[in-house]
């Protein structure tokens, strides 16, 4: 079999006119390792996402395709069969079998794992292999983003043998997938080779290798893109960008990313616990100011809790419009008329700290003296999951692109602390919303939960709702077919070079 | 022989250094979306639930049998993760080193044999503006130059080839050749007024001689200080260099585990570093020797 594959791609290779050629590629950072249990960092996933595949696949339009899975089905509410594809091999040539998929996700759940990535399939209790080609998967309960979450990086799919005989050599010396290219060499913090693999099972990739080179400084990685050296940059800074853009030999490639940055209230204390102070506060900041002076216009204000490239967003919600006299009305409702003092709690992020500056003079305005605390990062998490703050600035990436996973942890009443709900701020109506979301398969009646729960948590303010992010990919105008995808993990298989 | 206690010394300071500082491995490896129990889990495989003097014991017991452990963020042995990086980190050291005598010594002598003349003055706003220079902007200005308008050499990595490592090693080596400048002006302005060399001219021995054989030799010893530490200086602080440069080196290693709480990893750098700076004072050492003949009769 692995042979007439072969054979095939060399035929495809002849006359379909393709010729050899490297795709480099840069990010900010070095991978820790490919062991997908290992890590949940974006710039291994970015390489994984080449090397592994996935039950599922979401595609960049965010549709949910099979992958190493061909169909499944529902056996009741909890329980769902995956059938797998055959005639799927390893990089080393073994077939993929369901005892494959069973141990990869069980390894995965397994807490002695300590996988940074298992909160995503947290709630699967069982997986087991039915026979050599079905998987069976049965979840605590309703879980109708199931699919979603299996098409997550760090659900890729692993090779047991090959796995179990590495051992803690597994990710830095060995890796073995089924995707579409395989693991060739890794020079730490210099690069990391990949080469196509010829037996993949779906279309083979165009690019016969791909380079990924960390390059952390932005402006040097714009530069070794302007140079000609890296034909593919990902994530580069404002700046950056705004002068690519207008370079002939560069094309742009700008992804609305799923991750949202908010201020999050502390809705148990005073004077957050008043919903008038905190719509207050939504219509005393100017969220566009803020897009256009720190990201030099790369993204765009949040009108709710998740950005339109999640699924369920609901566009007809209203924005808090821009507005002090109303602030300082809302304020006065709450018996604040006189303003009152306060803290904004960032981390070290830099554009945060200048979200926070933005946000004080805007304050101030309207009679709320805000100072500025900037905390070391596991101290920030620590204290906001206490509950510690008045106000602290976060974002929150809705990895699976499903409502459920931007909604839930973050205002469910269930989840206060280090869960996700660190502006404490619950409600009845949006929690029986968010657990009816995770138990409707029917996506038309899951899209209009979680329309509705949008709209009380807009209403509700437990935060200020800030922007979405746009990431800004740019390559070389001789690279045709790159399509960033949203997770911030694009596939290369179908990238070629002229 | 002082090594040993040396390197104690430095491992318990610096591990006392990263449990009085704020910060949770776990937490900065699963991030703001970890359950409580997934911490719990990691906590335990990582071992942070032993009380600390535990830990050290557990960490100071593998280092007796040579055995570094492996970084908690990658699951690579640390000694790995250190041999992949230090190599880049001895060269461009070395080279930055070399550059800064080659340039950093002529150019003291002539100032100094001209104090107060054009070639003086130019040499020490050359060396000031060396001094005054960030690195960050040097480098960046530099790529933005001779990489891209000029299209010389790339601009960054370390992927092969010479043409690599020109930039770094000018931006590493620039400060160092103010610092070698400045004290090889000082050292030789004084040697060329002693008796000595008023006596070889008084001789009528030529002024070259009396410059390179006479002055220079003398005046050495606190230059091969400088140089001394300008060395251990680069081999351990050269993190903006190699960000800039995309440089493997080993003081962004350092900067990553620290600022990830990766134990393992910050331990064996440190002592890596600890090795060197003892290494490079013990060369300095040597030299000591062969410059002054008579440091080598006081102890033989």
């Amino acid at each position: 079999m692995r042979k007439v594959l072969l054979m095939l791609a060399a035929v495809a290779f002849a006359f379909g006119g393709a010729h050899a050629f490297t795709l480099t590629v840069s990010q900010g950072s070095d991978i820790v390792t490919l062991d997908p249990h290992r890590t949940n960092d974006q710039p291994s996933a970015r390489v994984m996402r080449q090397v592994y595949d996935t039950l599922v696949i979401q595609t960049e339009e965010l549709e949910l395709l099979p992958g190493l899975a061909v169909s499944w089905t529902q056996l009741d509410e909890a329980t769902w069969d995956f059938e797998l594809r055959s005639g799927v091999t390893f990089h080393n040539g073994d077939p993929l079998t369901a005892s494959d998929v069973a141990f990869s996700l069980n390894r995965l759940l397994d807490p002695a794992t300590g996988a940074p990535g298992r909160f995503v399939v947290s709630r699967i209790t069982s997986v087991e292999a039915v026979d050599d080609m079905t998987v069976r998967i049965i979840t605590d309960g309703p879980f109708a983003p199931l699919l979603a979450h299996l098409s997550h990086n760090v659900a890729s799919i692993l090779s047991e043998s090959v796995v179990t005989a590495a051992g803690e050599d597994y990710g830095t010396r060995v890796v073995v997938g089924t995707g579409p290219f395989e693991f060739v060499s890794w020079e730490v913090q210099s690069q990391l080779v990949l080469d196509r693999f010829e037996a993949y099972w779906g279309e083979t990739a165009l690019a016969e290798r791909v380079v990924f080179r960390p390059i952390t400084e932005g402006t040097v990685r714009a530069i070794e893109l302007e140079a000609g050296a890296i034909d593919i940059a990902y994530d580069l800074e404002p700046r950056d960008a705004l002068r690519m853009e207008n370079r002939p030999d560069v094309v742009m490639a700008p992804v609305t990313l799923l991750s949202m940055q908010y201020v999050g209230f502390n809705a148990q204390k005073e004077p957050f616990d008043d919903v008038r102070v905190r719509q207050a506060i939504n219509h005393a900041v100017d969220a566009e100011t803020i897009v256009d002076v720190i990201y030099e216009g790369f993204g765009f204000p949040s009108a709710g809790p998740i950005g339109p490239n999640v699924f369920g967003y609901n566009d007809d919600l209203e924005p808090y419009a821009f507005d002090p006299e109303r602030a300082r009305q809302l304020l006065d409702e709450a018996g604040l008329g006189g303003g009152f003092s306060t803290v904004i709690w960032t981390n070290d992020n830099p554009l945060r700290i200048q979200i926070a500056e933005i946000m004080q003079a805007q304050l101030a305005e309207v009679g709320v003296s805000a100072d500025i605390q900037v905390l070391e990062w596991s101290t920030y998490l620590d204290d906001t999951a206490a509950g510690l703050h008045d106000m602290f600035i976060l974002g929150w990436g809705t990895v699976t692109a499903d409502a459920d996973y931007g909604l839930y942890a973050l205002f469910h009443s269930s989840q206060f602390g280090s869960p996700g709900n660190r502006s404490f701020w619950g409600d009845d109506r949006v929690d029986e919303l968010l657990d009816a979301g995770r138990r409707t398969i029917d996506p038309d009646e899951r899209l209009a939960i979680y329309a509705e729960a949008q709209e009380l948590i807009v209403e509700g303010a437990p935060w200020l709702f800030l922007n979405t992010s746009i990431a800004n990919n740019a390559t070389r105008d001789t690279i045709s077919g790159f399509v960033p995808h949203p997770t911030g993990s694009h596939f290369l298989r179908g990238v070629s070079k002229n | 022989m002082l090594l040993i206690p040396i390197l104690f010394g430095v491992t318990v300071i610096v591990f006392g250094i990263m449990v009085l500082t704020p910060g949770d491995p776990a937490i900065l490896m699963l991030g703001e979306n970890a359950p409580q129990e997934d911490l719990a889990a990691l906590r335990e495989r990582l071992g942070l639930n032993e009380p600390v003097y535990v830990q050290y014991g557990i960490w100071l017991a593998r280092i007796v049998q040579l055995d570094f452990g492996r970084s908690i963020r990658s699951g690579r042995p640390v000694t790995d993760e250190i041999t992949a990086r230090l190599p880049a980190t001895v060269e461009l050291a070395l080279l930055a080193t070399l550059l800064a005598i080659a340039v950093g010594v002529p150019l003291g002598v002539i100032s100094a044999t001209r104090p107060n003349s054009a070639v003086d003055h130019t040499a020490t706003v050359v060396a000031f503006t060396g001094l005054a220079m960030p690195v960050f902007w040097q480098g960046l200005i530099m790529i933005l130059l001779f990489a891209l308008v000029l299209g010389w050499f790339p601009p960054s990595g370390r992927l092969g080839g010479w043409e690599y490592y020109v930039l770094p090693t000018i931006t590493l080596g620039t400060s160092a050749i103010a610092a070698i400048t400045r004290m090889t002006r000082a050292t030789m302005l004084e040697t060329l007024s002693q008796d000595y060399v008023r006596t070889a001219r008084s001789k009528g021995v030529r002024e070259r001689s009396i410059t390179y054989r006479h002055a220079l030799r003398n005046a050495m010893i606190p230059i091969v200080t400088v140089i001394g530490l300008q060395f251990g200086a680069l081999l351990s602080g050269a993190v903006i260099t190699e960000t800039i440069f995309s440089w493997p080196g080993i003081g962004r290693l350092a900067i990553d585990a620290i600022r990830s709480k990766d134990f393992p990893v910050v331990q064996g750098v440190v002592m890596v570093f600890a090795l060197m700076y003892a290494f490079v004072n013990l060369v300095t050492d040597v030299l000591y020797a062969y410059l002054d003949p008579r440091l080598k009769t006081r102890y033989s």
